[in-house]
């Protein structure tokens, strides 16, 4: 037990010294987090000020009802001067103004310079409301539409799937990678001199790599909950089990890896050439539900979207463990499989024996 | 041709069992024979090197004694054990350094020896972790990083691993080719303390001079055989020749005068035109060859320039067991030290 634990605490001291690990498995998701949050993350958050010019008439009063009654927006009365003041300031988003009687409904839009994309965001959604109110339609009806837009935000479902990916890189490329290498330096050949078996060496190994699966989540769920406001919905306990079965299914892939590479090379050829894909096609940067017929069969029998849904309805939608066992399951038998090629393909040596 | 590798004990039956036996070794690869019916005995407590040209056989048979290679025929016993049948009773009592093994990069030292203690299940404790890497002379480098070790250092850690299990036998496979000459010495007497200390070495090398000022006995081998076996004095005693001595001559010296020099066995002559202009004699008396050549250039009045003696070395050792000339990289120049600091501890009862 201590030469497994002291394994394994050598073995996570290694993973946080390189860089070029730590690199792919934290900085790169990371980027992702920061970049697409910057983006997106904002934009479909929907908040717009908008600024009344007083007198409203019959029609500005519907609109301002219409308005206040979604959080998309926030209404401000007051006078002209000050209004576009406001504007001027960047304080409010649109001011409008309602000339006449109301009826026909009319509105004037005051908005800041188009280059700001919020700007040109919150005239489309005031036209809307705008068009709204004048016409028989209910004005209800949109703003609940704009009520669950802004339940769920961007980064609400894009944070798991960027989880997923970190996992699927530190299990397949970190993995598999690190082994070949201890493999071609004669690292594994060293340790076979010494009386600690492979079993525990192997174990060791998924150990600290679980344990920095679970480290790499918290940082990347942090980061994300401090920056962008996600706050995972599902149960805690649920989570971690996807996480470390997620953890499990790529690890060993890695390691099934580096048993069937002759060399370095090979091995991240083949890794890339695994994970490459499946990063495109597990939904992870936009959905799958409109790629070709074609397509869709080929993301049923690679195991990285089976990590992105079931991490996404439980972080994302709060669903329990009913909603994703299959997806586990199907997880555990990819771990299963590759397991059983990693050791029947292991090798101490690079030479032949 | 001697080629009885246990030609040591057989004479002067050791007191104590010997650390490692090795009868009629064999392992192939595919069709060829990496070694080839190999005996050999080390002795408790000596440096046995085994000296051999690149794709000898040398690693091979270092790994069939570390039990990593199961051999194809033969029996072996490392410290009373079988590495076939008991291979982790010889784990406990061996240490390991593998040729050109690279270790955890980003480990400091102390760390991968207190890995490693752990690995053997042995004191991991930061004082014999300290204790260690002093033995070996890394003292002021213990928390640096092994990435930012040069070759020679990393090698002396390679060796602190290999103590970390207070092994009875120590295997050193080529400590240290790829060392600059500073390192190499500083590599050596490491090598010495740890034989000094009472443990057992068995090294690799293809520096014959390593094999002379290390060794307290060497087997010489080629072509999965050992052809030679004894205290590098002894091997280099044992030769016909002794010496050569060499000389450009601007004059005629007649060949039939030089071969009837006291001693000279041999009388290669090198001349580019049709006359003889750089001689070398190989002799068993060297002091007799000298005089006498000394003498026939007087008499025939031929100058001689570049006057030189050559005492044979393990090299010359090798060119009459196998009658090639040495193949490897080129060594330096031969040791300038007397033979007698050789065979120090065991000289007496080697033989």
């Amino acid at each position: 037990m201590r030469s497994i634990w002291a394994m394994t605490r050598a073995n996570l001291k290694m993973s946080l010294r390189n860089r070029q690990a730590l690199f792919w498995n934290l900085a790169f998701p990371a980027l992702f987090i920061l970049i697409f949050g910057a983006v997106f993350g904002r934009g479909l958050k929907i908040d717009i000020n908008v600024g009344l010019i007083e007198p409203l008439n019959g029609y500005g009063e519907q609109v301002a009802a219409a308005m206040s009654s979604t959080s998309a927006f926030t209404v401000t009365r007051g006078s002209q001067e000050a209004e576009l003041a406001a504007l001027e300031a960047g304080t409010r988003s649109v001011v409008l103004a309602f000339p006449g009687p109301g009826d026909p409904p009319a509105a004037t839009i005051y908005s800041g310079p188009m280059t700001d994309p919020n700007s040109a965001v919150a005239q489309s959604a005031v036209r809307e409301v705008l068009l709204a109110a004048s016409g028989s339609a209910l004005p209800v009806t949109i703003s609940a539409e704009t009520v669950n837009a802004a339940q769920i935000s961007f980064m609400d479902t894009f944070l798991p799937g960027i989880l997923a990916m970190s996992l699927m890189n530190s299990g397949i490329i970190g993995l598999s990678t690190a082994f070949v290498n201890y493999r071609e330096r004669g690292i594994l050949r060293r340790i076979k001199v010494t009386p600690f078996p492979l079993t525990s060496f192997i174990f060791a190994r998924v150990l600290s790599q679980v344990l920095m699966a679970v480290l790499q989540s918290v940082i990347l769920v942090g980061m994300a909950w401090a920056l962008f406001d996600f706050r995972p919905r599902g149960n805690l306990t649920v989570i971690f089990l996807t996480i470390l079965i997620g953890a499990l299914a790529f690890l060993a892939i890695g390691f099934a890896i580096s048993g069937i590479s002759p060399n370095a090379e090979t091995a991240a050829s083949y890794a890339n050439l695994i994970t490459f894909p499946m990063l495109f096609l597990s939904g992870i940067f936009f959905s799958m539900s409109n790629a070709p017929a074609w397509l869709q069969p080929i993301t049923k029998v690679l195991p990285l979207p089976y990590l992105v849904e079931a991490l996404r309805s439980v972080m994302t939608y709060g669903h329990g463990l009913s909603a994703i066992w299959i997806d586990l399951v199907v997880l555990l038998g990819v771990f299963a499989v590759a397991m059983v090629i990693a050791v029947r393909f292991f090798r101490w040596d690079s030479r032949s024996a | 041709m001697a080629i009885d590798a246990a030609v040591g004990t057989s004479a002067t039956p050791s007191p104590k069992p010997p650390m490692i036996e090795a009868h009629g070794l064999v392992k192939r690869y595919g069709t060829h024979v990496a070694v080839d019916h190999l005996d050999l005995v080390v002795h408790d407590g000596e440096i046995f090197g085994i000296l051999g040209p690149n794709g000898a056989g040398k690693t091979t048979t270092l790994e069939m004694l570390e039990g990593l290679r199961p051999p194809d025929e033969g029996t072996i016993r490392v410290a009373g054990f079988d590495p076939a049948r008991s291979p982790n009773e010889v784990k406990r009592v061996v240490g390991v350094q593998l040729q050109s093994t690279s270790l955890f990069d980003y480990l400091t030292i102390s760390e991968l020896v207190a890995l490693f203690a752990a690995l053997y299940n042995a004191d991991g404790s930061p004082e014999r972790v300290t204790r260690l890497i002093d033995q070996v002379g890394l003292g002021e480098k213990r928390d640096a990083r092994i990435d930012q070790l040069s070759g020679g250092q990393r090698q002396r850690v390679a060796i602190a691993l290999a103590l970390v299990n207070d092994p009875k036998v120590v295997f050193l496979d080529e400590p240290t080719t790829g060392l600059d000459p500073a390192a190499r010495r500083t590599l050596w007497s490491t090598v010495q303390g740890i034989r000094d200390a009472g443990t057992t070495v068995v090294l690799t090398t293809h520096y014959m001079e390593e094999a002379d000022v290390l060794c307290d006995r060497v087997a010489v081998m080629d072509r999965g055989k050992i052809v030679a076996c004894d205290t590098p004095a002894r091997l280099v005693d044992a030769l016909a020749a002794d010496a050569t001595v060499r000389a450009r001559v601007t004059g005629d010296l007649p060949m039939d005068d030089l071969r009837a020099l006291p001693g000279a066995l041999r009388v290669e002559c090198i001349s580019p035109g049709d006359r003889c202009e750089e001689i070398t004699i190989t002799t068993d008396d060297a002091q007799g060859t000298l005089v006498g050549l000394l003498a026939l250039a007087d008499r025939a009045r031929v100058p001689l320039a570049g006057l030189t003696t050559r005492q044979a070395t393990l090299e010359d050792v090798f060119l009459s067991m196998t009658g090639r000339a040495w193949e490897d990289e080129p060594t330096e120049a031969a040791p300038e030290q007397p033979t007698g600091r050789r065979g120090r501890r065991r000289g007496g009862k080697v033989g």
